[in-house]
């Protein structure tokens, strides 16, 4: 793609960027998500994606596999731009996502093991069924749900199809993971084990990872570069520290979790209101 | 005022445009997938869930049917002394048109009800884009075995029909009109002919796939919710309905060309 080196986005070509996004726009209808954004994502690194909810964390990552396309920019992956191919050519570099759904987006006719099946059977070569169970098998236990393959979706808690959605995400040992949030919803300890998780396969098998996350304590521990996003622009990017010591208070604000004097005026003025409107109840008379 | 209908329809148009392009990508990997007999345990299990339990309605169906019509055209036909013919009228009815059409309105209600509800929740909960992004194409995992199971069922569908359907008819007319059982079926044998059948039958290969794409072409493109999957379900009935109906007009004129063709050869030969 001697194109793509041309092109005034990155400085190097598309460098060590795995998944690498030029000028792209999003939006829905008049309400524009993302505005303009370039970016690269580095390979074998953790990048984590925070900003305030409804900021367009899930539609950039659905970009980034092409789930969405854009309406102007460029997407590439490791160089070859894919934001245009069609269908049948994007399921092919599909193969080397995977992608973990906000809401787990579990095939809720097939229980747990079939679940973490489907890509097994779809993409691998292998064809021998006690060593594709031997897969289901250990990814499940790396999320730490082994003898729930019989279960269905709809017999799990929250936080447990959150997990299985993360085996089947990874079962085909895919290059490039895509998390949406993998914490929401999990106790703290749970938390930290798939905090543990997703270093791992970082470290260990040099995963390039991109993790979307509300959640400050999990983006510290496992981010080496941190991209805030709000209202469709990238407003803060850089390691932990830099974050940590950002000035734009947009930034402060989340990361301490603090809601704007703005913000909370709102809610000052409506409490008048909300007290008027505590009445007596219909079956009171 | 202008201007909202103008979008409308334009709308319109590019939603026709969508729909036609999911047809041709649908029968296109459908011809794929009987090529591949790795999807063929898809197809399976699609052709236990729509087929099996459709059984039972369709035979109910038909043997309605042949009464109904044994009943109404009785007392028409006894009246001019006819009466023996009963078995002609109701047997060619009930094979040529109301069998076939009838098991295809029953089969868009049952089936394309539950084919677009079922896809159709499967995409508000992020299924098929899980399906997408895992390299598969939803297209030939969830649409072609559906179809396929769809086209090879409804045929076969329309033959119980038409069975409980002549026998309806030779229950009312024979058992309980007291028609001769030999005349009954003389006449019937004369008047019905393999030519009938086939033309019931082959409708059935259009009314199936035209339930299985519509019905699985709204459950992929439904909106947000319960409500969209409600209203995504009511639009692949209604659409479905309007289309059997359509394609059984269209067929009718086709098959009474080809009968024209062909009939003066026929005679030739018989
Ligand atoms: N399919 C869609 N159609 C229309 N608008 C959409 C669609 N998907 C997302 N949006 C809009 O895009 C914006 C960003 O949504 P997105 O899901 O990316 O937010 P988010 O940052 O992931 O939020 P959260 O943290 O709550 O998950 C929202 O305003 C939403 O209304
Ligand atoms: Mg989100």
């Amino acid at each position: 793609m001697v194109k793509a080196e041309d092109n005034k986005g990155t400085a190097e070509g598309n460098g060590n960027g795995v998944i690498v996004v030029k000028n792209l726009t999003k939006r829905f209808g008049n309400n524009i998500v993302l505005d303009n954004i370039t970016l690269s994502i580095e390979k074998g690194k953790t990048t984590v994606v925070i900003g305030p909810s409804g900021c367009g964390k899930t539609v950039l990552i659905k970009n980034f596999i092409v789930l969405l396309r854009p309406n102007s920019g460029e997407i590439y992956f490791k160089d070859k731009r894919i934001d245009n191919l069609p269908d049948r050519e994007l399921n092919k570099v599909r193969t080397h996502y995977g992608f973990l759904f906000q809401g787990g987006a579990l095939f809720d006719s097939f229980n747990v093991a079939e679940n973490i099946m489907f890509p097994i059977t779809q993409h691998s070569r292998i064809t021998d069924w006690r060593q594709a169970e031997d897969i289901v098998n250990a990814k499940l236990a790396m999320v730490g749900l082994d003898g729930f393959q019989n279960y269905y979706p709809a017999k799990l808690s929250g936080g447990q199809r959150k997990r299985v959605a993360l085996a089947r995400a990874i079962a085909l040992n895919p290059e490039v993971i895509l998390y949406d949030e993998p914490t929401t919803g999990l106790d703290p300890i749970r938390a930290d084990i798939i905090n543990e998780l997703i270093l791992k396969l970082q470290r260990e098998l040099g995963v390039t990872t991109v993790v979307v996350t509300h959640d400050m304590t999990s983006a510290y521990k496992i981010a080496d570069r941190i991209i805030m996003l709000h209202n469709g622009k990238i407003i803060a990017d850089g390691d932990a520290e830099h974050i940590r010591n950002h000035p734009h208070p947009q930034v402060q604000q989340f990361i301490n979790g603090q809601a704007s004097e703005d913000d909370l005026a709102v809610l000052r003025a409506s409490s008048d209101i909300a007290k008027a409107q505590f009445l007596p109840r219909d079956f009171e008379e | 005022m202008l201007e909202t209908l103008g979008a409308k329809t334009i709308e319109d148009l590019a939603d026709m445009g969508r729909f036609g392009r999911f047809a041709w990508r649908s029968i296109v990997a459908s011809g794929w997938s009987i090529a591949r007999v790795t999807t063929y345990p898809l197809i399976w299990a699609q052709m236990n869930i729509i087929g099996v339990h459709s059984v039972p309605v369709v035979m109910i169906t038909g043997a309605f049917v042949g009464m109904i019509l044994a009943v109404m055209a009785y007392d028409q036909l006894a009246g001019m002394g006819l009466e023996e013919h009963l078995g002609v009228l109701i047997n060619v009815s009930v094979v040529k048109e109301l069998g076939p059409v009838l098991t295809a309105v029953m089969l868009a209600g049952r089936v394309g009800g539950a084919l677009t509800a079922e896809l159709g929740t499967m995409n508000v909960t992020e299924q098929i884009d899980a399906v997408r992004s895992m390299g598969t194409d939803p297209v030939r995992y969830l649409a072609v075995p559906r179809l396929l199971a769809c086209l090879l069922l409804t045929p076969i569908l329309i033959i119980y029909a038409d069975l409980l359907g002549v026998l309806g008819g030779y229950f009312i007319g024979v058992i309980q009109f007291g028609i001769n059982n030999q005349a009954y079926w003389k006449f019937s044998a004369y008047g019905v002919d393999l030519w009938d059948v086939a033309v019931g039958v082959i409708k059935g290969f259009f009314f199936g796939t035209a339930i299985a794409i519509i019905s699985c072409y709204k459950g992929f493109t439904c909106k947000e919710g319960a409500e969209g999957v409600g209203q995504a379900c009511t639009e692949a009935f209604v659409a479905s309905f309007i289309s059997i109906l359509a394609l059984d007009f269209g067929l009718a004129v086709i098959f009474k060309a080809i009968y024209n063709t062909f009939w003066p050869l026929k005679s030739l030969v018989g």
